[in-house]
């Protein structure tokens, strides 16, 4: 399926795919589109960040190709790497005169032998993926630098192989949850974005999309998360959250927010032991939507 | 070139360059190609295109809805007279400048120093700092601290290195030396070893009243450490939290101190530990700031605030990080020294090291001290 040409359509299909985005984000990631600029996502956690890629790859029908980013990953773990232990048996297979072969040789180090990382895979792809590099301020800094490279050019050298170039461009969705700092370098090849809370109306209409059947208790639940989220919470619960805990209630059969409903649930959308301390505190107050 | 459309946008991205953005030539060329795709005649759209190319981090985006609001929407906008725009959609670009969730939230604020400035109006601004360090002071400190490094601790990475034993055989060198030998195993197995990092320091500065004296040695103190380690981030602190690691980016030192100096508008002001900390622990630390980081408090414990917020701060910090280091400079030489303040006493079971730093000399224990602490 080919990529929209106005917002109205993005926004409608990705809204098919279950993803309500607001007019900015929709700006945005259609400039993306057709700029083929990488977008830089950021905003606080369970916002919806990854599940933007998610559903533009289901949504276009493009192949998700995911680089979750750590602390130490090196390039091998994000391009290629060779597969020893085939190379290994296949030596072991070669017979002496086939060894000293240079034809042989080569095919060792041939594609057969070649594992192809999340970025190496991008660029075979091209058009045909969606690449998410996830939680890029996880990685170090030179990880960011040689990501650089890989971005602006989308070829990718093996010594071995030769140089691999995008047909086309991927769309590249990178997200960041601000525990560091980016480099300008790297925010100026990306356009920007940052994804805030949305409003109660905007969220309730996000978790009636994935949660159907929910019904009234949608609303006082996002009325409950929003009261949450103005109190002085060590982990302010994301839209995440808000879902989870009205996926939690409907499993439980709970079609009312009452105190002893809300409390046995809290743990799908509080994460700290203070912060529960806190609410349970304060429950009645949170879930009476006054 | 005489087309209104081309000025407009021209006109508009100098204007956020007066505002103070950064914003280069290729990034208009992105905003004209981002157009492209979208109505020119739609504010909003023009709205939201420039704010995802002009714009590339989200302190900057407040200052980028103030120069749209003048520029497009304002009674004299200069916009008006050369661009014809859709009626409706000014009205609807008035909207999406209030829309939640691209202002700023309310937590946000303190990260913009004059807006803390203006919602504080009890602290005592005072810029009163580095500008009392004489030149030949400053040099005389310089020269000696320049001698000094701060080493923080090391850990292990996941990255590896060629090493001659090792937990992990090299399967890469092991199957090349198998080709060199056409097809025979090697001889040898190659092996690897993990490789190991400084871990990334993390200085937090009381500059209030009773540590200003203190404050100035250690900002230079900061800025060489900087420098030196691999990675190192400031703040300092008083009746609330300023990260500084941006104006110590400075390559010169007094520029550092002066840039510092205007940043921690809270000079004297009183101190407030516990809630600068949790400030720091919610709001950097929980991010993942400072995991596996040597936090180094400077600090003399004597705090204004509710003391209970200090001890649940400081117990969640030491979940956190991987060491912390407490330098009260009250400590003095004293071998047997008792913390006396409240502040100090709530803090101590949740610190690793205690030392004083109030002279050269028990800045360079520090320094001695600090790569063994693992």
């Amino acid at each position: 399926m080919e990529y929209p040409g106005t917002v109205t359509e993005l926004t409608a299909s990705l809204r098919q795919g279950g993803y309500l985005a607001d007019r900015g984000l929709a700006t945005t990631l259609l400039v993306s589109l057709s700029l083929r600029r990488p977008v830089l996502l950021e905003g606080e956690v369970g916002v919806g960040k990854t599940e933007v890629a998610k559903v533009l790859a289901a949504v276009f029908g493009r192949k998700l190709i995911r680089l979750q980013c750590y602390e130490g990953i090196t390039t091998s773990q994000a391009l290629y790497e060779w597969d020893y232990s085939r190379q290994m048996l296949q030596i072991r297979a070669l017979s002496q005169a086939e060894a000293a072969d240079e034809r042989s040789v080569d095919k060792l180090f041939g594609p057969k032998f070649l594992l192809e990382r999340p970025l190496l895979e991008a660029v075979r792809q091209g058009d045909r993926a969606v690449l998410l590099i996830d939680e890029i301020d996880r990685a170090d800094d030179e990880f960011e630098a040689f990501l650089l490279e890989v971005l602006s050019d989308f070829q990718i050298s093996i010594p071995e192989l030769g140089t691999v170039t995008a047909d086309s461009r991927p769309v590249v969705i990178l997200t960041s949850n601000r525990t560091r700092e980016l480099h300008d370098a790297l925010r100026r090849r990306c356009l920007y974005h940052w994804i805030g809370y949305p409003t109660a109306a905007r969220e309730a209409e996000i978790v009636a999309v994935r949660e159907p059947a929910a019904g009234q208790l949608t609303r006082k639940v996002v009325a409950a998360v929003h009261r949450l989220r103005e109190m002085d919470l060590a982990k302010p619960p994301g839209v995440a959250e808000t879902i989870d805990w009205v996926r939690t209630l409907g499993v439980l059969g709970e079609n009312e927010l009452t105190p002893d409903a809300a409390s046995d649930t809290l743990g799908a959308v509080i994460k700290d032991r203070d912060d529960l301390d806190l609410v349970r505190e304060n429950l009645a107050e949170i879930i009476s939507g006054g | 070139m005489g087309d209104p459309f081309t000025d407009v946008l021209v006109g508009f991205a100098a204007e956020l360059r007066a505002a103070g953005l950064t914003v280069g030539t290729g990034d208009v060329l992105t905003y004209f190609a981002a157009m492209t795709p979208l109505d020119p005649t739609d504010l909003v759209d023009l709205y939201w295109a420039g704010r995802a190319t002009l714009v590339s981090r989200r302190e900057d985006g407040g200052v980028y809805d103030e120069v749209f609001r003048r520029y497009f929407l304002g009674a004299d906008a200069p916009a008006k007279n050369q661009l014809v725009l859709r009626a409706q959609s000014v009205a609807e670009a008035e909207a999406e400048l209030v829309m939640p969730g691209t202002e700023p939230g309310p937590g946000e604020n303190q990260e913009r120093p004059f807006l803390g400035w203006m919602a504080s109006g009890a602290d005592t601004l005072k810029h009163r700092s580095f500008t009392a360090c004489t030149p030949a002071e400053l040099a005389a400190l310089r020269r000696i601290m320049a001698t000094m490094r701060l080493t923080p601790p090391r850990r292990r990475t996941r990255r590896t290195r060629p090493a001659a034993t090792g937990p992990e055989p090299d399967m890469r060198a092991t199957i090349r030396e198998s080709m060199r030998m056409h097809g025979e195993p090697p001889g040898q197995l190659f092996f690897r070893q993990r490789k190991t990092k400084l871990r990334p320091l993390i200085l937090i500065l009381d500059v209030s009243g009773s540590m200003a004296d203190y404050s100035r040695h250690l900002l230079q103190f900061a800025h060489t450490a900087r420098h030196a380690a691999a990675r190192v981030e400031v703040f300092c602190f008083g009746t609330r939290l300023t990260r500084i690691t941006r104006e110590l980016a400075h390559q010169r030192v007094d520029a550092a101190l002066e840039e510092a100096a205007r940043t921690v508008v809270d000079w004297d002001g009183g101190t407030r530990i516990g809630e600068s900390l949790d400030t720091f622990v919610r709001k950097w630390a929980r991010g993942g700031l400072c995991r596996g980081a040597v936090v180094v408090i400077c600090s003399d414990g004597l705090d204004r605030g509710d003391p209970e917020v200090l001890a649940t701060a400081m117990e969640r910090l030491a979940r956190l990080c991987h060491r912390i280091v407490w330098l009260n400079p009250h400590k003095g030489d004293d071998r047997d020294f008792r913390p006396s303040t409240l502040g100090m006493i709530v803090a101590a079971p949740h610190i690793d090291l205690l030392l004083s730093g109030h002279d050269l000399a028990s800045l360079e224990e520090l320094a001695g001290l600090l790569p063994v602490l693992n």
